[in-house]
């Protein structure tokens, strides 16, 4: 310990945050930024991540990044915004989570924990995992086992992690969060030796050997796998929102429940907002625009007259026309509809890389500086994908391609 | 010792060439040395002493060597200065000092200032340097020490900026803030002929003739972390990647109203932009953007010509451009302009620097701290005031209709996702910039507004990668430089979808012939230009007004990668300092 962490108090345990991964299966939203950096109650699933671990003393956090990584370092940059000190270590090639671990070996020296910056968690999950000494995982149940790694325990010590079995064994699941310390670093290697770079089958081998204790806690942990996942996530981050008023109200306008209105936005007459909602800076809220639960709006987003955006995520500089209806929907930075856009939600099939997934309740997916013209209709659970061009009037369904041209 | 040097690194980005230190305490010690900062810190002995300062030079007087590096120091040894600007009388004070016996080793104009205190020097350092001033013209920011006054540091600043940091128990006088953060927050900006008296106590601020001025502490917001790459290799890099945070801010709560109190409705009925550098060619866009958005009749002119020129009787409204505010020559051309009884307009970066005082109204670039030498984002936060002066003054003046300011409005605030889009490609563009990186002389050419842009392209590319860069309006090419081509020289060329294209087409076409690699920076989805040049670089389709801004970040990228590939000091550049406050 040096002399600063004395002089400031410090928690001397360092965190790793795995960034470093692109999220395909969040089809269009990770056409141009990593998954952690996919914002969720107008902030990037990382920066809940980073919070937890500062609202549990730990500072000294070590970010591993590769896919588009400027978009994360010019975020956060060394930290200090957010109360932390932050490296980047450059994982090249995305081999598994030990490897992205073992990259970070010169600069770990004592415990540390490692977490999934695109896991939401709350300060009550950290503080359960660093609450204990020797080697942990976080375990928790999920009602979708098959997607994850299923965690065999024998009373609190784990037995093995099995990666998304055929079968269900327990719904009892691997978070991805550990608490290790370097004597995991020879474990890395020689399983590295055999082709083996994750760390599930670290944490097995390390069960077999010193023991790990299998830690259940009652903290928040939320993962998305799917871009429909995000929409919860907003939901638990909008929980979390306080109320904010700055820029414009103009005369009229209804605010309920918990409302966060950034610095320089226009709010214009008869605007109805119901919280919980957020709204970054220099939004520009049309006339008798209605925005309802649990909504998320990034900065400089216009909401045309009459229009009603419920339960959706709207990312930076996106631009809707008057008189359109979104509902349940994710809409990427910087797409543009104009008047009369239909995406109301309903039951919706849809299709990433290649397999489909009912989703009950689902709106529109649209990408990235997607341009749509007048009265465009999208079905429940269509995917727009990245720079599309759409003319007006056409019926949307099913997948449109990066880049492709609707008429 | 230790916070001299740490905080003289903070303004290396000011200029270096050389660098020295000052340290009363056991007698007074200078050392200096050629180069940058390091060089001095590898041969210093450990220094003890309370007081002290440490400089580092850009050389304007004399070449950079040990000699003239600052302090400089007078004959008895026990005065030491250091000192930026210009002291445009010192060749007839240093005749008259080296009559009356005072011996001279550098070339340095600073040297006849520490000559001169010391020939009024009986024991008040204060008194003496009061005096010295008196008989000095020019340009300075000094900071002065003396063996026999240990615990005092004297300061003065005229047209060269001057800061003093207040701590507990502590005192710190710097030309910039970055060199104090890590120390206080608490700062007093101090204004020109004024002196400062720095004790550990604090400071008194007083003008020449002794008199005490009363000035408040400001606080600084910003952090020193704010200083430090997060992660980035050069800061240059990561400015780059700030811009389209940057365009936000500029934006904010101003593109539906940008408020300026009808400062647009009359007073006159032109524009003249006026900078330096950089800013220069976001005047020079700014001249195309006003005419325009606003119908106004614009033109741009070099901030240090502008100076000297006689104006015409017209009476323009002056908008002076300058990231920093300090920008001498553009200071100079503040004053002029309000000599010739023009209204005058600032864009800076810097809130409350000397610009945005000598302005009768300042329309603030939100940039945020910029440390690369080579201007990024303070840049395209130029031409972002810019395009919301023009809608104003457009609006204001009737020349500019509700319906297409809106339109106009709209493509304003898609501007950062354009710049998102090439940063999204900026592989591609370090891809051609290590393909062209190795060349000699490269050409840059574009028509109307992407001809500054042009401009700013060469000039990012030579000052950090070293590239013999120049551009060209297109059409002036086969008027002489069409000569210079060769199979060696590649040509980048502005070639958007827009009034210009077909004569563009003409020009690649002459390039062409020469055998030269064309780089085309077009329009997405244009499906012809491919054809006729070797590399594309794309940028999203915007109003042709509005496309300077993703073409100037390509050619950023362009420049950056080429430099990195060369292997330059990216965000150090050899002989050039970011703000330039001489003359």
């Amino acid at each position: 310990m040096g002399p600063r962490d004395v002089l400031e108090g410090a928690v001397s345990m360092k965190a790793v945050i795995l960034a470093a991964g692109e999220g395909a299966r969040m089809g269009p939203f990770t056409a141009s930024e990593p998954k952690v950096m996919i914002p969720v109650g107008n902030r990037p699933i990382l920066e809940y991540v980073v919070q937890a671990l500062v609202d549990n003393g730990v500072h000294d956090i070590l970010v591993v990044v590769g896919y588009r990584r400027e978009r994360i370092l010019s975020y956060f940059q060394d930290g200090k915004a957010f109360g932390a000190r932050m490296k980047y270590v450059v994982q090249g090639k995305q081999l598994g989570t030990a490897h992205a671990v073992a990259e970070c070996r010169p600069q770990l020296d004592g415990t540390f924990v490692v977490l999934n910056g695109s896991n939401m968690v709350d300060a009550k999950f950290l503080a359960d995992l660093l609450g204990h000494d020797g080697p942990g995982v976080m375990i928790t149940q999920s009602d979708r086992p098959r997607s994850y790694g299923v965690v065999t325990v024998k009373g609190t010590k784990l037995v093995s992690i099995t990666e998304k079995p055929a079968e269900v064994i327990s719904n009892l699941i691997n978070t991805g969060a550990y608490a290790l310390d370097p004597s995991v670093f020879p474990v890395i290697e020689g399983l590295a030796g055999e082709g083996n770079h994750d760390l599930p089958a670290v944490l097995t081998a390390l069960a077999a050997s010193v023991g790990v204790d299998a830690v259940r806690t009652d903290g928040m942990w939320v993962d998305a796998l799917y871009p429909w996942d995000l929409l919860r996530l907003n939901q638990a981050a909008l929980k979390g929102v306080h109320d904010v008023r700055a820029g414009t109200i103009e005369p009229n306008v209804t605010i309920r429940g918990r409302v966060s209105i950034g610095d320089g936005c226009t709010i214009r007459s008869g605007a109805y907002l119901q919280g919980p909602l957020s709204l970054g800076a220099g939004c520009e809220i049309g006339p008798n625009a209605v925005l309802l639960p649990s909504s998320s709006l990034g900065r400089n987003v216009r909401i045309g007259a009459l229009t009603t955006v419920a339960n959706s995520i709207l990312m930076d500089d996106v631009s809707l026309g008057p008189s359109s209806v979104v509902q349940d929907s994710v809409i990427g930075s910087g797409v543009t509809a104009r008047a009369g856009l239909l995406a109301a939600s309903g039951p919706g099939d849809v299709q990433i890389e290649g397999e489909w997934h009912p989703v009950p309740q689902i709106g529109a997916l649209l990408g990235e500086d997607s341009e749509l013209g007048n009265g465009v209709t999208v079905d429940p659970g269509t995917v727009v994908n990245e720079r599309a061009r759409v003319s007006g009037g056409a019926r949307l369904r099913g997948t449109i391609p990066s880049g492709g041209v609707v008429l | 010792m230790g916070i001299l040097l740490d905080s003289l690194k903070r303004l290396e980005y000011r200029g270096y060439d050389s660098a020295g230190i000052a340290v009363v305490g056991n007698g007074l010690q200078v050392y200096k040395d050629k180069g940058f900062i390091a060089n001095l810190e590898a041969q210093l002995p450990s220094l003890e002493g309370t007081t002290g300062l440490a400089h580092t030079r850009w050389a304007t007087h004399g070449p950079p060597s040990k000699v003239n590096a600052h302090p400089h120091v007078d004959c008895a040894g026990r005065i030491a200065l250091a000192h930026n600007g210009i002291i445009e009388n010192f060749a007839e004070l240093r005749d008259r000092l080296k009559e009356k016996g005072h011996a001279f080793r550098s070339e340095t104009d600073t040297e006849s200032l520490v000559h001169l205190v010391e020939s009024h020097y009986e024991g008040d350092l204060e008194a003496a340097v009061r005096s010295a001033l008196r008989e000095v013209r020019g340009s300075y920011a000094i900071a002065a020490v003396s063996s026999e006054e240990p615990g005092i540091v004297v300061g003065a600043r005229n047209e060269s900026p001057l800061v003093v940091g207040v701590g507990p128990d502590e005192t710190f006088l710097a030309s910039d803030v970055p060199a104090l953060l890590k120390h206080t927050d608490k700062v007093l900006y101090m204004m020109d002929r004024e002196m400062v008296v720095l004790t550990p106590d604090g400071a008194v601020i007083k003008d020449l003739e002794g008199r005490p001025v009363d000035r408040e502490p400001q606080r600084i917001t910003w952090t020193l972390e704010d200083a430090e790459k997060g992660g980035f290799e050069h800061f240059m890099l990561k400015e780059i990647f700030e811009q389209p945070a940057a365009i936000h801010e500029t934006l904010l709560g101003r593109v539906a109203n940008l408020d300026v109190n009808g400062f647009f409705l009359d007073g006159f009925t032109s524009v003249k932009l006026v900078a330096c550098g950089t800013s220069y060619h976001a005047a020079l866009a700014g001249k195309y953007i006003l005419e325009e958005i606003a119908g106004v009749p614009a033109s741009a002119e070099l901030a240090s010509e502008y100076r000297y020129s006689h104006g015409p009787q017209e009476r323009p409204l002056v908008i002076l451009l300058s990231q920093s505010g300090e920008t001498a020559d553009t200071l100079g051309a503040a004053r002029e302009a309000k000599r010739r009884g023009c209204k005058t307009l600032a864009i800076c970066n810097v809130i409350g620097s000397s610009l945005t005082r000598e302005a009768d109204k300042t329309i603030y670039t939100r940039a945020g701290l910029e440390i690369g030498v080579a201007a990024t984002k303070t840049f395209v936060t130029q031409l972002v005031g810019l395009y919301l002066i023009a809608l104003r003054l457009g609006l204001d003046r009737g020349t500019l209709g509700d319906e297409e300011a809106d339109r106009l409005k709209d493509e304003l605030r898609s501007l950062p996702r354009a710049v998102q889009g090439i940063l999204n490609r900026a592989d591609d563009i370090r891809a051609l910039a290590e393909k062209y990186g190795d060349a000699r002389d490269i050409f840059y050419i574009g028509r109307h507004v992407n001809y500054p842009i042009a401009m700013e392209g060469a000039l990012k590319l030579k000052e950090i990668s070293y590239i013999h860069a120049e551009a060209y309006a297109a059409g002036e090419l086969k008027h002489g430089p069409l000569a210079l081509l060769t199979p060696q020289t590649p040509v980048l060329a502005v070639a958007v979808r827009d009034h210009t294209y077909e004569k563009m087409r003409s020009n690649i076409g002459e390039v062409n012939a020469r055998g030269s690699p064309v780089v085309g920076v077009g329009t997405e989805g244009d499906r012809e230009l491919p054809k006729f040049v070797d590399d594309v670089i794309w940028v999203p389709e915007l109003s042709p007004v509005f496309v300077p801004v993703p073409v100037t970040v390509a050619m950023q990228l362009f420049a950056y990668h080429a430099a990195r590939k060369r292997g330059c000091p990216i965000d150090k550049p050899r002989n050039l300092a970011k703000s330039v406050t001489v003359e």
